[in-house]
């Protein structure tokens, strides 16, 4: 070998170095965040599977014992097993209502020709930037007159209508990516109007209705505001959210049953994991379909 | 318009109106009679039962007799103009972070996208157990090591800090728009940069940042919205999401307090209607504004 190959040689070995280097530095930075964006998540996990004793006791990072009947007893406490059926029902009833009236409202908006169209858009769109607390009071006062309060129907009733603008416009655009010629020999074979919605367009926006119900079924699992407007009485029915949001604002939350909230918490975020994890892709299209085009 | 002319009308409109009806008929009934109301209630005084007509002195009251607004519009308006350059800003060096091919990289971005997915109130469960002044971990982990303890939400002066320090635990969704972002600009552009000898600020500053302008203009909007309407304090912070002497006390809870609590129907629809003409006031603004957004050719 020459000087000079050895000198490449040795640059080479020295740039495989560095590099090395530079790749323990980037995992090592990765893998700090992750324990400390992480460690909140764990540490419930964890507390969820203290015993009572063990939740305010001295610190520390793991059961002696998992307490696995704390979960048990989640369910044995008929409460929160009748709140996750409350919120499984107006889940049930949103997945299937929204994306049904938000398609036939956007398919009117892609599909069709008809006067009115442009102002009607218009208007929907504007609703996006309505802040939802002014139509809650007069909503409330609403509610009230025709007997709704405490009672599961502001959750359902509502959503009939498209369910927002937001996730209309979403199917909508969806909609007008599909081409024309697709209705076009549907049309010439005489299909009605509601046919070739049925039939041809309905199943080609698969894709993003199936983004649709993931996002309603982690809005509503989520959704403690609306209960806590509309259903506060102690006779209303409970969602699970709004069970979690009054045991976690309860005078002495600090100190009681510290563990048997954080295993109510764990199994609320149990669901949507699962969700996110099956629909990852979809979801994060989703997220940035919305984010980046605006 | 004669009788032939709406048949007419009707023949050839009739189909769009009638899948649209679903729209027409919630907009009517949950969007556009509770928005008219509101501003109906907002020049009353009232509980819903009696009305006790009083002009403007709602709004007038809003800026002159109400001992907390100026600590609400200040809590929120300094957690909107801190919290979000923040996370925006870290948001980006995780992207940036996270923004290669290298193994495992997909598993480390779900882990951070993992506090995104936990619903608001188990966060806001989670988080008010953390920051508990005896019983909470991390004041456990400073008196373990030495240190004096942290009041976190159960002092003023700490209030603001600490609910600004646990919303970058949602980084996470920032970091996924900025991925999108990332992946929309042209590989070829960096190459072309690198070719020229562009430092790694500069491919920031010229091609990055530019680039990336319709996202960044998007999330800015909805979230300076969305943190004038927060209401996540309810569920963890002390006093019924109002916070020590207030200081965590937001407008969107404002609202929720003034009208449901406190049954002030009138003066809450007054809060209420103001936000609206604010957000309309922004919406505006930043979309009049939006010249240095870049959308490309395709737009």
């Amino acid at each position: 070998m020459t000087t000079m190959e050895k000198a490449v040689c040795r640059d080479n070995n020295r740039a495989r170095r560095q590099k090395k280097y530079v790749a323990f530095l980037i995992y090592a930075l990765m893998a700090l965040i992750a324990v400390i964006l992480v460690f909140p998540y764990f540490y419930m996990v964890m507390k969820s599977l203290m015993t009572s004793e063990e939740v305010v006791g001295p610190v520390r990072f793991f059961p002696s014992v998992p307490q696995w009947v704390n979960y048990l007893s989640l369910f044995t406490e008929s409460e929160y097993l009748q709140a996750t059926l409350n919120s499984l029902y107006v889940i049930g009833f949103n997945i299937i209502a929204v994306p049904l009236s938000a398609s036939l409202i956007a398919f009117s908006f892609a599909k069709l020709q008809w006067k009115g169209k442009k102002m009607m858009f218009a208007i929907m769109m504007a609703t996006m930037m309505l802040p939802a607390t002014v139509t809650q009071i007069p909503l409330f006062i609403m509610y009230s007159k025709m007997g709704w309060i405490d009672t599961l129907y502001p959750f359902t009733i509502p959503n009939l209508f498209g369910g927002g603008a937001f996730y209309i416009f979403l199917i909508r655009q969806f909609m007008m990516g599909i081409p024309r010629d697709m209705t076009d020999a549907a049309k010439i074979d005489g299909a009605s109007t509601f046919r070739i919605f049925w039939n041809i367009m309905i199943p080609l926006c698969k894709p993003v209705l199936i983004y649709l119900m993931v996002t309603i079924f982690i809005n509503y699992w989520g959704d403690f505001y609306g209960p806590l407007l509309y259903m506060s009485s102690s006779e209303a029915p409970r969602t699970l959210a709004y069970l979690i949001f009054l045991k976690s604002t309860e005078a002495n939350a600090a100190t009681q049953m510290a563990h048997m909230r954080m295993a109510g918490g764990v199994f609320m975020t149990l669901i949507p994991a699962v969700l996110f994890l099956i629909f990852q892709k979809q979801l994060i299209e989703g997220v940035t379909l919305t984010g980046s085009k605006g | 318009m004669t009788k032939k002319s709406v048949t007419k009308f009707l023949k050839k409109n009739y189909e769009g109106w009638l899948f649209n009806l679903p729209l027409a008929i919630g907009l009517l009934l949950f969007t556009a009679i509770p928005v008219g109301t509101s501003l109906y209630y907002s020049f009353f005084e009232t509980d819903g039962f009696t009305y006790t007509f009083v002009g403007l002195d709602n709004y007038i009251k809003i800026f002159t007799r109400d001992r907390s607004i100026w600590q609400v519009v200040k809590n929120t308006l300094a957690f909107a103009m801190i919290s979000i350059p923040l996370n925006l800003s870290l948001s980006y060096l995780l992207a940036q972070l996270v923004n290669q091919t290298r193994k495992g990289v997909k598993t480390f971005r779900l882990l951070y996208y993992l506090p995104v997915i936990i619903p608001l109130v188990v966060g806001g469960l989670l988080w008010k157990d953390l920051y508990d002044p005896t019983y909470g971990i991390f004041n456990r982990i400073l008196e373990l090591i030495g240190l004096d303890p942290f009041p976190f939400f159960f002092q003023a002066s700490t209030s603001m800090f600490s609910i600004i320090l646990m919303n970058v635990w949602g980084i996470g969704g920032g970091m996924i728009l900025w991925l999108a972002a990332f992946k929309n600009i042209p590989k070829t552009m960096y190459e072309s940069a690198n070719l020229d000898g562009a430092n790694a600020f500069q491919r920031f500053w010229h091609i990055t940042i530019p680039l990336s302008t319709p996202m960044i203009f998007f999330n800015v909007v909805t979230s300076i919205i969305g943190t004038l309407q927060y209401n996540g304090t309810l569920t963890f912070a002390p006093r019924e999401g109002r916070g020590v002497d207030d200081s965590l006390y937001m407008y969107a809870v404002k609202i929720y307090w003034e009208a449901f609590h406190r049954g002030q129907i009138g003066y809450g629809s007054a809060l209420a209607w103001l936000l609206l003409i604010v957000c309309a006031i922004i919406t505006i603004l930043l979309f009049k504004k939006s010249k240095w957004v870049f959308y490309g050719e395709d737009i």
